[in-house]
């Protein structure tokens, strides 16, 4: 069990406040180092944190000498594809809050629809207000949110798990935090259809996609934690590998690159195998070698756009 | 009259705050939380009726909270009771029960006397409030 | 010059030859005894006579209480003698006391009758206390294997169960011995009952020695106690109880006064140690067919337990109990006018209590005791205690414990009910501060302070007793501390 942090609404106020004590007690230092080194790049989502983080204090700071009364909305979306460090985000936010004194404790309850909404009349109630009970006093993250809301079947219970949330929101801030997460498209939809859950989101995270370089330096990363290394050609391999995938459907950011470093980690076990009359050193076993991941289905699909785009400047060459 | 049943029914009613620590010292020990009411006081009475299944899994006292206040809104006027429960080996039972809401009258009981052979009494008691149907003892 | 080493005689031609052998001759002493997860252990603090060999007294101990006698018998030859002699199979000086050992000494299971703690007890403490060569024996610790301990019932109802019946959780239990011990009539009895049960404890209890005197006869006592527990319940709304006490001369006497306890809808009755081993198992077994919880005073229990080094442990007495099957063992107060060491105190609570008491020297624990499912009793804190030391007690003793206020009830400066009151407010306001997480040792008193403030007859008990102590040496103590291992 965490310690249960006194809510900063319990403290008696002061007349003076020095920040960097209250920087340096909260530890949140920490958190932030924490998030540099677990996810690669971000660079706008750290900021946004650290502004987030900025704000919360003052607002501590306020409170503590009896400026403002009032609790701050503090139910945040993330939105962005898959892969993009939402869940591990949530996870440090929540942390944040419990230094800052704005939740009691740390945990993080996740969550999708399915966990909210029953099957037939009268389960849905019990079944959120489970959720929202374990999660109180900490962080309620509810992935691709918007999947509560469907408005072409008029039996549907997600707008009941809607109705609750709106309700615990509103009443019982001191206790939960909710985070709702998905794709940006989806997630203004959800927001346009539902203005009560839009007005009680305070803060707006959008999570960019990694660029190559960034998937490339997760890839080592990831590789080098499994202890695993790519040859030279590897390396070459492994840019052209991500240019491609990146551009093909279903991308999902490190995720997909965790896949990828999987399947290439069973082509090169397949490789050794079938050269098992040769004896094999330390470094035959760490290395992944280009053909482990030229043999992706990724190029063949890169081979046939090839090829069909010089069929069509062939077809445009003749004037057919 | 007061019904003294419960850890805590001697000193003054808890506030809200001083319902949170005590759920707090419970999921700290490991125990689940429960809340029941009745308007049936009877000391033998065991089986008070649930408000909903038992809270496992809870990380904080506030889901609890929450569920007590729930329970107010629709008993406003029964007695209400916070449990711990305890499913360690040795115990498997119940480890804390302290009353959070009262009817506003407490009219008690009656004891009867029913005396038998030489001077034996057999004694029951019966709630003044039992007089009534279920549900229509406190107003 | 060298004394000659005595060792076992393993020629049987020698061994039984007619004349007089030492007793590790015979086979006492076996260093090299592995006991068995079977076997009954005992560990004795002996202080032999001058001049006796230590492994040779505790090997007498062994024989003599298992098959030995003073000369060799042919007749032995008839039994499967090594399984049935018990082996003395460690010897330990006990620290800081010259000329006192602690001897461990196995018995096998087949030389006890199943579910008998009257067997049991003639078999270990019947024989060898009197035994010339030693100058003092104390029975220190046994360890009951669990094949022996499933032989047996136990408690009646046990701390779970009582609590369920009576609806009271997380609490100490209150309660208070009727004052004056002797001289009241059964009506005036009743009227205290009434009082303390309305003010607010749980029990009330007859004294050891209230049986049927010319004064009060035991009818109408349980009669009028029990008009006096139905008037605070329904005064109060919770269950209360009166422990009826129905020792007698007979136990055809005691089971017609447990009968009609029960006929009269008591929840327990009480029994005194001195009714013997056999009575109390037959009233334990009684108690369980009827649904009635199983008190027992330990009266006499000091003749034997208090001194340090000759008598029975009250850690042992409290282990046969839990056997033979109690629900209720005064255990000592630590802090009241009864003898009690703090660290013995510890050990005997958890031996009633837990479900698995590991060796812990430091309580005076000598062994591992599994209690396998036998249910556990409830130690009962009486003598000389009250309200202003309620942080203390619960420090000491914990939650599962009743805690008796006789004169610290009815000694109240406001009544009766008063006093009830003022136990029962201190009480809840520490086991609520202890569970917000206060620290009740040091901040107990001005915890009580602040409830008085809303409780007169609280304020009234803390005024009175405030400079209540005992503070007297304990006669019994544990030979382990441990030392502060200097840091490296």
């Amino acid at each position: 069990m965490n310690a249960v942090v006194e809510l900063v609404n319990d403290c008696p106020l002061v007349d003076k406040v020095d920040l960097a004590q209250l920087y340096a007690e909260s530890d949140i230092e920490a958190t932030f180092t924490e998030i540099d080194r677990e996810l690669i790049g971000l660079i706008p989502v750290k900021t946004r944190i650290r502004e987030i983080a900025a704000l919360l204090l003052i607002e501590r700071a306020r409170r503590l000498m009896g400026i403002e009364a009032q609790a701050p909305s503090l139910h945040m979306c993330f939105t962005g594809n898959p892969g993009t460090g939402k869940t591990t985000v949530a996870r440090r936010m929540a942390q944040i809050l419990h230094r800052l004194g704005y939740v009691r404790r740390d945990h993080v309850v996740n969550v999708t629809r399915d966990d909210l909404v029953g099957q037939y009349i009268g389960h849905t109630a019990p079944k959120t207000k489970d959720v929202i009970k374990k999660a109180m006093g900490g962080v309620l993250f509810i992935d691709e949110a918007y999947y509560l809301y469907r408005p072409e079947n008029e039996r549907d219970y997600g707008q009941e798990a809607i109705e609750i949330l709106l309700q615990v929101m509103e009443d019982n801030r001191d206790d939960l935090v909710v985070i709702l997460a998905g794709y940006r498209e989806r997630m203004d939809v959800f927001f346009r259809s539902n203005p009560g859950m839009a007005s009680r989101i305070a803060h707006h995270i959008d999570f960019p996609d990694y660029s190559a370089d960034e998937l490339h330096r997760i890839a080592e990363l990831m590789a080098a934690a499994m202890h695993y290394r790519f040859d030279a050609e590897a390396r070459a391999a492994l840019r052209e590998y991500i240019g491609l995938r990146m551009t093909q459907p279903r991308f999902a950011n490190a995720r997909s690159i965790r896949n990828a470093l999987d399947r290439a980690r069973l082509r090169q076990a397949k490789r050794l195998f079938e050269n098992r009359a040769a004896p094999i050193d330390r470094r035959a076993l760490e290395t992944i070698a280009a053909a482990d991941i030229t043999a992706s289905r990724v190029f063949q699909y890169k081979n046939q756009q090839q090829s069909t785009e010089d069929d069509n400047a062939k077809a445009g060459a003749d004037g057919r | 009259m007061r019904l003294t049943q419960g850890q805590f029914s001697f000193l003054p009613d808890l506030t809200d705050d001083e319902i949170r620590l005590q759920c707090d010292y419970a999921l700290q020990q490991g125990w689940s939380l429960a809340v029941e009411f009745t308007d049936d006081p009877h000391p033998r009475n065991t089986y008070w009726d649930m408000w909903g299944t038992p809270m496992f899994d809870l990380r904080d006292a506030a889901g609890a909270l929450y569920e007590v206040n729930e329970c107010r809104k629709a008993h406003a006027d029964k007695y209400i009771k916070v449990l711990a429960f305890d499913r360690n080996r040795g115990f498997e039972s119940i480890r804390m029960f302290f009353i959070v809401n009262r009817p506003k009258e407490e009219p008690g009981f009656d004891l009867v006397r029913s005396e038998g052979p030489g001077r034996t009494v057999h004694y029951t008691l019966r709630p003044y409030a039992a007089e009534q149907p279920a549900g229509e003892r406190y107003r | 010059m060298n004394k000659p080493v005595v060792t076992k005689i393993t020629d049987a031609k020698r061994r039984f030859q007619s004349g007089v052998l030492q007793y590790k001759q015979m086979g006492y002493w076996d260093p090299d005894y592995e006991p068995k997860p079977t076997d009954v252990l005992a560990v004795f603090r002996i202080t032999p006579q001058d001049g006796v060999d230590p492994e040779e007294a505790a090997a007498a101990v062994a024989g003599e209480s298992s098959t030995a006698t003073w000369t060799v018998v042919w007749t032995d030859r008839l039994t499967d003698y090594p399984n049935y002699q018990a082996k003395a199979y460690r010897l330990d000086p006990v620290p800081g006391t010259p000329g006192q050992y602690f001897a461990y000494i196995a018995y096998d299971l087949d030389l006890f009758e199943e579910g008998s703690i009257a067997n049991l007890t003639a078999s270990i403490i019947g024989n060898v206390f009197g035994f010339k060569p030693l100058k003092a024996l104390r029975l220190e610790d046994m360890r009951l294997p669990v094949a022996y301990l499933k032989t047996f019932q136990g408690p009646p109802t046990g701390i779970v169960v009582e609590r369920e019946r009576l609806n009271c959780y997380g609490r100490p239990l209150l309660g208070a011995t009727m004052k004056p011990k002797l001289g009241l009539s059964g009506r005036n009895y009743g009227r205290v009952v009434t009082e303390a049960l309305t003010g607010g404890l749980d029990f009330t209890k007859d004294d050891e020695n209230i049986n049927s005197q010319p004064f009060m006869h035991w009818r109408d006592r349980f009669l009028y106690c029990m008009e006096g527990v139905n008037k605070a319940a329904a005064r109060t709304g919770e269950i209360k109880g009166h422990y009826l006490n129905v020792t007698a001369a007979t136990m055809e006497d005691m089971y017609e006064r447990a009968e009609f306890a029960k006929q009269l809808g008591s929840v327990i009755v009480m029994v005194d140690l001195v009714i013997g081993y056999t009575a109390i198992q037959s009233i334990s077994k009684w108690a369980r067919r009827n649904d009635m919880i199983l008190h027992l005073h330990r009266a006499g229990h000091s003749t034997y337990t208090r001194q340090k080094n000759h008598g029975v442990s009250f850690r042992v007495i409290a282990k046969w109990m839990r056997m033979a099957g109690v629900d209720h063992i005064h255990a000592g107060t630590v802090v009241g006018k009864l003898e009690g060491d703090p660290n013995v105190i510890r050990g005997i609570y958890d031996t009633c209590r837990e479900t698995h008491v590991p060796q812990n020297l430091e309580h005076g624990i000598f062994f591992d005791q599994s209690w396998a499912s036998l249910k556990k009793t409830m130690p009962v804190a009486s003598g000389g205690i009250h309200a202003g030391q309620m942080h203390q007690l619960i420090t000491y003793l914990g939650e599962d414990v009743v805690l008796q206020f006789g004169g610290g009830t009815i000694g109240h400066p406001m009544g009766i009910r008063a006093g009830a009151t003022a136990n029962r407010v201190a009480l809840e306001a520490i086991i609520k501060a202890r569970n917000e997480g206060k620290d009740i040792w040091r901040e107990g008193p001005q915890v009580l302070a602040n409830a008085a403030k809303t409780c007169t007859p609280l304020r009234a008990a803390l005024d009175t007793w405030k400079n209540v102590t005992f503070d007297y040496a304990s006669t019994d103590s544990v030979d382990f501390v441990p030392t502060p291992v200097a840091a490296v």
